[in-house]
């Protein structure tokens, strides 16, 4: 794709280009002459003006409890035990009677929105917040499910939300990638690009870790310091150089010297983007001392430096898989996510950043009103609850609910496309207009489905 | 009910269409129709911007003809009509944004026990119909002809013309105002060749003795000596497993998807058959029914892995009926496209949900050939042969082990409510199963005639329901969805390629029946399909630039009388893939010099003319074998078992590496690999600074480069180990530019103290274009 692109791109400014190789490191570089046009080359234009250049998507992998956290459901303590016959649906478990929620739920901020009391810092940021009650999805089992809320079908091949948005929009930094992910490298392969070219697909950096370094592999050289390594490349791209004039012309051999220039650079622009120890401790406090706090301040500075969109996995496994102990188990893991998720939402605020940066929380589904095993919740499809925050969605806002119960959503009901097109459009991009040909066929993100849902925008 | 006049109407038929403001009109206009229009219109009129379903709710006619599901509405039957149905959110869930409020239902009941009245008269638009495929102009379709050989006039002015197929290049360049370029030099052309059948370089002696031979057929001994090579099916091998997407697990590898511990006896069967050069209808034969050939040999078996070792669901047996029953047929929908985007260049898996919307192939078209495999049961087959009941009494355990073992685990659970009478009797059939003989001979991954079903008599626990000696023909699932079934359609080969009534398979599965069909029905499109793929990984680029859609929406060939003629010939040749190469590359046009030349680029910049040869980077194999030749740590055994790529004792070939759809090695991926879950039809070559970081600073090139360096640090002249070095990594002697650019590099090194010189200079001459580049 890349060789391609160039090939159309590059002829008038090839001699320049040459001429600035020549040059070699340290120079403007040709980052602003080629990666920008051949990144966006295959792209459509926007669509519609962007509301947001940035998105933050925070995944809580296992499926949160919305009963528990977001969607207060009082006739859970009326009805505890028994199982009414709207709540006869198919889980993927046996469940039993209805499971009231441990927790007290609190009105908030000046729209009142309650939330549980297991989520103060979230509860403070309700009238940032637009919190949708009324998610539905079309899977009740783990990976078609999570496969369904990153790329809109059940299937592990198609591109995901953040590869469509790389090929819809390019990048704005060169020295990064465009799709950023921070999960622990074992959590599967929800950020692929599908069958969108590859350079789409998202680059992982291990939150586990917090020296950039190690965050992402090869980024640094072990053996050679930085002055031996300049030299190094530097020699190599004048051999580079005299096999490209013997050829004259070449796309494929241009791109892969722009790529090591870009390598080179990256090695320390990604150093200084993911080292949080430059941040100021009060500000890491903040956010708190662990590993998905230190990837929500992480995901601040790289919406500082223009990434794209930003993946951030709530930890390893399926944390929020509460099939029992719902109770201690969300009483141990919530605080560090609240305040986090809080710090970053007014991390944001500060800095005249979130009018600009879409921050979406969602897990890949609910959990269900019916007990598991006496003390948890089994998967829920049916109905759950997501919210969003900042670049163009309305704050202080609550869209839709559940049943009595909190099983079904039932008033005005949005589904996974439905939440796709509308991040979409928020980015300036119509997702019947986003496709890519493939098999014979052109592709979307929303499938045949999805509406922007036009109640929540600013 | 208000409703005095009740079963009248509807006896009154037409006549009440023509009562002036009567009270139906009235209803409707307040009840129904401001309801239709709000809630329906958006995706079932003909203003829709995408119409939904196929259903028009605009007018009369468009509820009563209704969409992919049906009549939308029954006169006087309100509780068997579709439509209050989807509004009562019971099948249908609509509106999608929510269920209306129950008085409206409640109209909506009224409206259609009382007839239905609707004023709304239209002629349906014809093209808001499905369109019908019109057969017999289909048939027309260019890839579907019989293959045929041209003739072509011998002039002896025309020396560029050395093979048949250059007639035809060399006419098409003469059209477009192009002339093809010179001849590659003989060093070029050797590492051209060399990496193009077995994925490896020459080394600089080979180089030199080929390039100062005298021989005049110096070039065609080359070609024969490295298809005579066993590294040639290692590497024509990996192409067709790209084809294949083999893989040795799952994306999810769970209790009912668990990994292919054995899938590499395919990899391996794969490579030995490409060496042996088995006539490619033979090849197709043996992957989809070497068990049902006369004369089958169990060392074949693992050929099944084409199908067996096919990306599978996980199956948690406590979803529904519905939900495993999706999964499944997600599973054979990859088969079919597997099959028939692999085999035929055709996109039969877009008719799953209706018609296809450009190529002859019908809905059922599609499940005449999914019938087919949701009638192949994958399972392990034993290598040691035995008879048939101990056969199938020994997969029947293998298969069923683990999944009686899953239910135990699972039943055993608090919260379920099994008895444990029915715990002890899993744990009594398990024991037993236990006991069958033979569960550890040698095993290969592979398929077995079986009817598959889904049985959810148990609301609790849905099991596989797996019928030795039947097969199951599917019922069409209308739009893909499992739980709308309608017709049945036996099993049978696509419409387009029949003549008169379409044969139904009834050899078990059908399997070897399927295979037959595409090499002797479709026997054109699968030869000209396999050549085209042939010539694309040879030049860069296939005559087909889709080459795994041959359909309207694909590409037409550039030279089709070329595709044809060496089609037609290839099949005469008993489908030798080694004919074909030969015929390929003695060609001039394979021949040719890939130098740039301004003004045909100008005429022609992705050299679809062919007036050059395509300058191409290495894929990910060839490039890291490359490295492993060049450094002296290249281990040729042939075959076994897969090593992880990442091992740091792994100097194994890249192909015997492990190919994971589960965890996708991050370094194959980085460089183009591509994804095992589905057919990949060419590989996408991108270029990125994470490749770059990789050459920068991973220890693999690291470690390349000290290996490297060890061989010249004993030397004292440093023009010698440049020299060295040069013929080493790239196959030549460097220039004075080069040797220049080298001494001062070396020298300002040695100045700045800088340790392990060497090493350092040899990892930018293994990180430079010229290595990972072929002309």
């Amino acid at each position: 794709m890349t060789s391609t692109n160039l090939s159309q791109d590059s002829h008038c400014s090839r001699r320049e280009m040459v001429a600035s190789l020549a040059g070699g490191l340290g120079l403007v570089g040709l980052s602003g002459m080629l990666q920008g046009q051949t990144v966006k080359a295959s792209s459509p234009v926007l669509d519609f003006p962007a509301k947001t250049k940035s998105v933050i998507f925070l995944f809580m992998t296992g499926g949160p409890s919305h009963l528990d956290l977001l969607d207060p459901k009082p006739a859970l303590h009326k009805y505890a035990g028994q199982r009414p016959k709207s709540t006869q649906l198919r889980t993927e478990r046996v469940t039993g009677g209805l499971l009231p929620s441990p927790w007290k739920f609190k009105s908030y901020g000046q729209s009142g929105t309650e939330v549980s009391e297991l989520l103060p810092g979230i509860g403070s940021c309700v009238d940032d917040i637009c919190l949708i009650r009324s998610m539905y999805t079309f899977n009740p089992t783990h990976t078609p499910a999570r496969n369904l809320m990153h790329s809109g079908n059940i299937a592990s091949t198609r591109p995901t939300l953040g590869a469509w948005a790389s090929y819809g929009l390019g990048t704005e930094n060169e020295d990064l990638p465009a799709f950023v992910v921070l999960s622990h490298p074992r959590s599967g392969k929800l950020w692929r690009a599908g069958f969108l070219p590859s350079e789409h697909q998202g680059t992982l950096f291990d939150q586990q870790e917090t020296s950039p370094d190690k965050m992402i592999r090869y980024l640094r050289n072990a053996h050679l310091d930085r002055a031996v390594q300049q030299k190094q490349v530097h020699f190599l791209q004048q051999l580079n150089q005299v096999h490209l004039r013997a050829r004259d012309t070449s796309p494929f051999l241009e791109a892969r010297i722009k790529a090591m220039e870009t390598a080179f650079r990256m090695q320390f622009a990604a150093s200084e983007a993911f080292d949080t120890s430059h941040e100021p401790q009060y500000v890491r406090s903040q956010y708190g001392e662990n590993p998905f706090a230190n990837s929500c301040l992480l995901a601040r500075r790289l919406v500082e430096r223009g990434v794209r969109y930003i993946h951030v996995f709530s930890g390893p496994g399926q944390p929020w898989d509460d099939h029992d102990k719902i109770k201690e188990n969300l009483e141990g893991r919530c605080p560090d996510m609240d305040t986090a998720v809080a710090a970053l939402i007014r991390d944001l605020k500060q800095r005249g950043l979130l009018d600009e940066t879409l921050v979406v929380w969602t897990g890949e589904f609910g959990r269900t009103p019916v007990s598991e095993a006496g003390d948890g919740r089994d998967h829920n499809p049916y109905g759950f609850s997501v919210w969003m925050a900042g670049g163009g969605v309305k704050g202080g806002m609550v869209l839709g609910s559940t049943d009595e119960f909190g099983f079904q959503a039932v008033e005005n009901r949005i589904n996974v496309h439905d939440l796709h097109a509308t991040i979409l459009h928020l980015m300036g991009l119509d997702h019947e207009k986003l496709t890519y040909r493939y098999a014979g066929r052109d592709f979307r993100l929303t499938d045949v489905e999805g509406r922007v849902v036009n109640e929540i925008l600013t | 009910m208000r409703w005095v006049l009740g079963v009248a109407v509807v006896c009154m038929g037409n006549a009440v269409l023509f009562a002036q403001d009567s009270e139906e009109e009235i209803f409707f206009e307040k009840k129904i129709r401001p309801i239709l229009v709000d809630h329906c219109y958006k995706c079932h009129s003909k203003d829709a911007k995408s119409l939904k379903g196929g259903l028009l709710l605009d007018s009369r006619q468009g509820l009563r003809k209704g969409g992919d599901s049906g009549p939308a509405l029954l006169p006087g039957n309100a509780d068997g009509s579709l439509l209050l149905e989807a509004l009562r959110y019971q099948s249908l869930e609509m509106p999608p944004s929510g269920k209306l409020p129950e008085s409206v239902i409640g109209d909506f009941k009224v409206w259609i026990t009382r007839g239905a009245y609707d004023p709304r008269d239209v002629e349906l638009d014809k093209n808001s119909e499905s369109k019908t495929i019109n057969w017999s102009e289909s048939k027309q379709w260019w890839a579907f002809q019989p293959v045929k050989r041209y003739s072509v006039s011998k002039k002896s002015d025309m020396p560029w013309v050395k093979k048949k197929t250059d007639a035809f290049i060399f006419r098409k360049l003469q059209s477009k105002g192009l002339r093809p370029s010179k001849p590659a030099t003989r060093r070029t052309l050797i590492r051209r060749a060399s990496f193009d059948l077995t994925g490896l370089p020459p080394s600089f002696q080979q180089t030199e003795s080929f390039v100062n031979s005298k021989d005049p057929d110096a070039y065609e001994i080359l070609i024969d000596r490295l298809l005579a090579s066993s590294h040639y099916g290692e590497r024509w091998g990996r192409h067709w497993l790209d084809v294949a997407r083999w893989a040795e697990d799952n994306p999810t590898s769970e209790a009912t998807n668990p990994p292919y511990p054995d899938s590499w006896k395919y990899r391996d069967w794969v490579i030995q058959a490409i060496n042996d050069d088995v006539p490619y209808d033979q090849f197709i034969r043996m992957q989809l029914a070497a068990d049902l050939l006369p004369d089958f040999d169990r060392k074949d078996l693992p050929a099944l892995g084409y199908i067996g070792t096919g990306p599978v669901y996980h199956k948690d047996p406590r979803l529904s009926r519905h939900v495993i029953e999706t999964f499944a047929s997600d599973d054979w929908d990859e088969r079919v496209d597997a099959v028939s985007r692999g085999l035929l260049g055709l996109t039969v898996g877009c008719a799953r949900c209706h018609d296809h919307k450009f190529d002859p192939i019908s809905v059922q078209d599609y499940y005449a050939l999914a019938g087919v495999f949701s009638s192949s049961w994958e399972v392990n087959r034993p290598l040691v042969d035995m008879a048939q009941d101990e056969e199938e009494r020994l997969i029947w355990a293998q298969d069923r082990i683990p999944r009686l073992k899953l239910a135990i685990d699972l039943l055993g659970l608090p919260a379920t409510p099994s008895t444990p009478e029915q715990i002890d009797a899993l744990k009594r059939e398990l024991e037993s199963l236990e006991k069958t003989p033979y569960l550890d001979v040698p095993m290969a991954r592979a398929v077995y005639d079986a009817g598959i079903w889904i049985d959810g008599s148990d609301p609790d626990f849905t099991w596989m329901d797996i019928r030795i000696g039947e097969a199951r023909d599917l019922p069409i699932f209308i739009r893909g969805n499992v739980s709308n079934p309608g017709e049945i359609v036996p099993r049978r080969f696509l419409s387009v390629f029949s003549e008169g009534d379409d044969q139904k398979f009834d050899r078990g599965a059908g399997r070897l029946e399927l295979a037959n069909s595409i090499l002797e029905k479709a026997g054109p499109l699968a030869a000209r399909v396999i050549v085209n793929r042939v010539w694309g990984w040879h030049f860069g680029n296939p005559l087909v630039r889709t080459p795994s859609n041959f359909g309207v929406q694909g590409e037409k060939p550039t030279h089709p009388e070329l595709l044809d003629d060496l089609s037609a010939r290839f099949v005469e040749n008993r489908w030798s893939l080694k004919w074909l190469h030969r015929e390929i590359m003695l060609s001039s046009a394979y021949q040719q010099s890939s130098s740039y030349h301004e003004t045909a680029v100008a005429i022609d910049p992705d050299n679809k003319w062919l007036w050059r040869m395509t300058p191409r980077r290495l894929d990910f194999e060839s490039w890291r074998d490359a490295l492993l030749v060049v450094t002296d740590s290249l281990d040729t055994t042939f075959g076994g078992p897969s090593l992880e790529l990442d091992m740091e004792d792994n100097f194994r070939r890249t192909v015997y590496a492990k190919v994971s759809r589960s965890q996708v090695n991050p370094l194959m991926r980085m460089y183009d690999f591509p994804d095992a879950t589905e057919h990949s039809p060419s590989r996408e070559i991108t270029t990125t600074p994470l490749q770059q970081l990789f050459v920068l600073n991973s220890q693999f090139m690291v470690d390349r480069a000290e290996e490297l360096a060890e061989s010249v640090r004993s030397m004292k002249d440093s023009q010698a180990a440049i020299e060295f070095l040069f013929r080493k990594v790239l196959g030549i002697s460097p220039d004075e530019n080069q040797r220049e650019l080298s001494q001062s590099f070396v020298q300002e090194l040695n100045q700045s103290g800088t340790e392990d010189v060497w090493a350092v200079y040899c990892q930018a001459l293994l990180g430079t274009n010229a290595f990972i580049f072929v002309e």
